[in-house]
């Protein structure tokens, strides 16, 4: 029994990570872009099918959205930055992923007051952050 | 022709309670970033649960014994209870993980938040578990969770790139690595096999009293529900993998999940898949809240089952009603109910040796079962299994580790 | 004329205790044993007072602790069923007469189920007579403090620990027509290999072949003593024959199958 703890223990401080290199950041933003990327497509596929679903749906699949690229900016405020080129990877991967919970917000109010007033402009404009986000985590090395 | 029928119902019982919330999150999930390059693992995982629910099954019919009887018998009481603390704890994980589910469904059709569903869910399953038939109650959510079947018609109808799925089946599209493949490999082979799953099959045979002359009935719905079943699972990988992977979408929310169905045929469509994940996942919420019951009402002999009146059952009763006010009070912790599942399934996978090793013993005793002992190709297949649960057993917590819980 | 024999480990601990009804009362614990003339068994005992020994360690010694803990007496015993009321030994083990059910179902039902809405517990006719508790036993021995025992031969010489007590039903008469189990031999394995799970007894039916040859490969060199062999049943066991008289395990069945094809 308390072998196992003992290998368990182990595992545990092996998983882990000591103190962030560059890399590592570049790695762990380029994810979160990737994750970002993913939401956003996501949701443009939603807007552009907007038709066929219905409010509640579509009001749970926005506000879950918003929700999960919020939570990015305090996942990297948790972390200091190694670097001075992490500090500029940091703002850039906060402004677009903030500005992606910004777009995504404002469908989310017009679904909730009535529907959204120009779905092609959205679908447009999502689908350019999206490609943004995609060559961001291009950049970063993986 | 009443006996076509009750074949032809329990057949339809079984496909619609073979998807639960682990099958639809790992399903869903695995199509959108492997595509179908691991359906073979659901194969594999429902040949498994044909396997055992058989065995489970015919032993219940012969013996009247279920499996956590066994469990006990044939492990002894150390052993035993050290299985019993691990069946019942990824158990109430799971109950709590459908609970959610179901929660979350209704969020889906309402806008509401699911938090709010949740005491509600679980006050609803405990009236059900505490007052309707056991037969009605599995009848009406099995065949509920039918609906699930407009995954597979949507497949159709999205006008999917057959080539390009049919190349996934023997090539993995995604750039992961090894690790996380099989961390999946591992958690939908636990979505398939999950133990709740032949614990209430075999005590659901008691409640149901089968006798011998229910074999055939049994074996119908084992060897044709669960395969259909486990066609819807690989249909909900296939929309993911339709739908999600060429715009290289990672689902990770139930909302997200249902979306090719709404795709496919608008509301009507969107509404019966969120009626389908509703009563797919509040059956097994019944079912996994009785199956805590059941394993530890087995495992010390106590007066359990629906069969009995709830006051001739009371610990019984009283181990449903504490095990699903745990499970409630842990999705209200604001826990993501799809972390949750995910878990679930690989400690599920972790756990599966505990449940099948004992099942296989018995069905090979005369002592119970006369001269209905296993052949030879449940024995063959039996071992075969053993061997490929107890790899899996020993790998699923070290990938987990290894890839952050397939992150 | 030979009675049925049974192993205590394979056949009857562990196995569910149901009563004529079908209703399910408990699981066989522990057993009980009268050392008379000839040991045999008086009773099944049930409940977390002879199971918490069994389970050992911490959880074992909580279990008992707590019930304890509960239970008004001084030195209070678990609930036992004599084996005269003992029916069927199968799958399950059946039990006629009127055996009282566990306090803690009933304490669950009075106190948590009868007060739901629904429960049908408010109707005063259900309510059963409060049970009366049966004169107090004084504690015997327990088949399970066999178990685990050391054993040594004639010269002192180590054979092994007993895995599992053999029973015949050719013991003194219990009631009119139930004669009792009598404690007639001993499994002994050489060294703790683990749980039997019955595949070293026996032909087996067409067990996984595997699972077979691992357990019994684990098993080899298993002996069996009869009781006749037994000079001192205390702890370590004392046997009056040297160890090279005894009987390997897998000879006795071969005999026993000779016996039972004559």
């Amino acid at each position: 029994m308390r072998r196992v703890v003992l290998v368990l223990l182990l595992v545990v401080a092996g998983c882990a990570s000591p103190a962030w290199d560059d890399a590592d950041y570049g790695r762990k933003a380029g994810a979160t872009a990737e994750a970002a990327a993913s939401s956003v497509a996501l949701v443009r596929l939603a807007v552009e099918n907007e038709a066929k679903l219905t409010r509640p749906y579509l009001q749970t699949l926005l506000t879950e959205t918003v929700t999960a690229l919020d939570s990015v900016d305090s996942q990297f405020g948790a972390v200091q930055p190694p670097s001075r080129q992490a500090v500029e990877v940091r703002a850039e991967i906060t402004e677009l992923t903030s500005e992606a919970a910004e777009q995504v917000q404002v469908l989310l109010n017009e679904v909730r007051l009535r529907e959204i007033r120009d779905p092609e402009k959205a679908v447009a404009d999502l689908a350019e952050l999206g490609d943004r986000l995609r060559a961001f985590a291009e950049e970063q090395p993986s | 022709m009443k006996r076509f029928f009750a074949v032809t119902l329990g057949i339809l019982t079984a496909i619609g309670g073979f998807v639960d919330i682990g099958d639809l999150v790992a399903n869903a999930l695995v199509g959108s970033r492997f595509g179908l390059s691991l359906a073979w693992v659901v194969v594999v995982g429902v040949v498994g649960i044909c396997l055992f629910a058989e065995m489970a099954g015919r032993v219940a019919a012969v013996s009247g014994r279920p499996v956590f009887d066994l469990v006990r018998e044939r492990l002894g009481p150390r052993a035993g209870l050290l299985n019993l603390a691990a069946s019942f704890g990824i158990n109430l994980l799971t109950l709590a993980a459908e609970i959610g589910g179901a929660a979350l469904a209704l969020e889906l059709a309402t806008g509401i938040d699911y938090l709010l569903w949740v005491p509600a869910v679980g006050l609803v399953a405990w009236l059900v578990m505490w007052r309707v038939k056991f037969e009605t109650m599995e009848r009406v959510f099995g065949l509920a969770g039918l609906a699930l079947v407009v995954f597979l018609v949507a497949f159709f109808a999205l006008g999917p790139d057959y080539g390009e799925l049919g190349r996934q089946l023997v090539h993995n599209p995604s750039d992961d690595g090894a690790a996380t493949y099989w961390f999946y490999a591992v958690a939908l082979l636990g979505a398939a096999m999950t133990p709740y799953e032949v614990f209430f099959f075999s005590s659901g045979g008691v409640e149901e009293r089968w006798t011998r002359r229910d074999l055939g009935v049994m074996r119908a719905n084992v060897f044709v529900g669960f395969p259909l079943g486990g066609l819807l699972s690989i249909a909900i990988a296939a929309c993911a993998a339709t739908v999600f992977l060429p715009q290289m979408i990672e689902v990770d929310t139930l909302g997200q999940m249902v979306l090719p169905a709404g795709l496919a045929f608008g509301q009507i469509g969107l509404a019966l898949v969120i009626f389908g994940v509703f009563a797919a996942t509040f059956g097994a919420t019944l079912e996994t809240a009785l199956s805590s019951g059941y394993s530890i009402s087995q495992y010390f002999g106590w007066q359990w089952g629906k069969y009995v009146r709830p006051r001739e059952a009371a610990r019984f009763h009283a181990t449903l009603l504490v095990s699903t006010i745990v499970a409630v009070a842990l999705i209200l912790t604001t826990i993501d109910p799809i972390k949750v599942t995910e878990y679930s399934l690989v400690l599920s996978a972790a756990a599966l040796p505990l449940t099948y090793l004992p099942v296989l013993m018995i069905a090979n005793d005369p002592d119970y079962m006369g001269d209905r002992v296993n052949g030879r190709l449940s024995n063959t297949l039996g071992t075969f299994y053993m061997i490929l649960l107890l790899v899996v057993a020993v790998a699923a917590i070290p990938l987990m580790l290894a890839t952050k819980a397939g992150q | 004329m030979t009675g049925r024999v049974l192993h205590a480990h394979l056949h009857l601990l562990d196995r569910q205790v149901v009563r004529a009804d079908g209703r399910l009362l408990c699981k066989v614990d522990d057993l009980e044993i009268e050392w008379g003339e000839v040991p045999y068994v008086t009773a099944i005992l049930a409940g977390p007072l002879a199971l918490g020994p069994r389970v050992g360690g911490v959880i074992g010694r909580l279990m008992t602790g707590v019930t304890r803990l509960f239970r008004p007496e001084e030195d209070p015993a678990p609930p036992r069923v004599p084996m005269s009321l003992v029916g069927e030994i199968g799958s399950a083990v059946t039990v006629g007469g009127d055996v009282p059910e566990a306090s803690l179902e009933r304490w669950v039902r009075e106190h948590l189920v009868d007060p739901l809405p629904g429960s049908g517990g408010r109707d005063p006719g259900l309510r059963g007579p409060r049970p009366v508790r049966r004169s107090e036993v004084p504690a015997r021995d327990r088949l399970s403090s066999l178990v685990g025992r050391r054993v040594v031969d004639r010269d002192g010489a180590d054979v092994g620990q007993v895995a599992d007590v053999r029973l015949t039903q050719d013991g003194p008469l219990l009631g009119e027509t139930t004669q009792a189990l009598r404690l007639s031999g001993l499994v002994v394995v050489p060294r703790h290999t683990g749980q039997l799970f019955g595949y070293e007894r026996g032909p087996g039916g067409n067990s996984p072949a595997l699972v077979r040859a691992v357990i019994r490969r684990l098993h080899r060199g298993s002996r069996f003593v009869g009781w006749e062999q037994i000079g001192d049943p205390g702890d370590p066991i004392r046997l009056i024959e040297p160890r090279a008289a005894l009987l390997p395990l897998h000879e006795l069945f071969t005999r026993d199958d000779a016996s039972a094809s004559a």
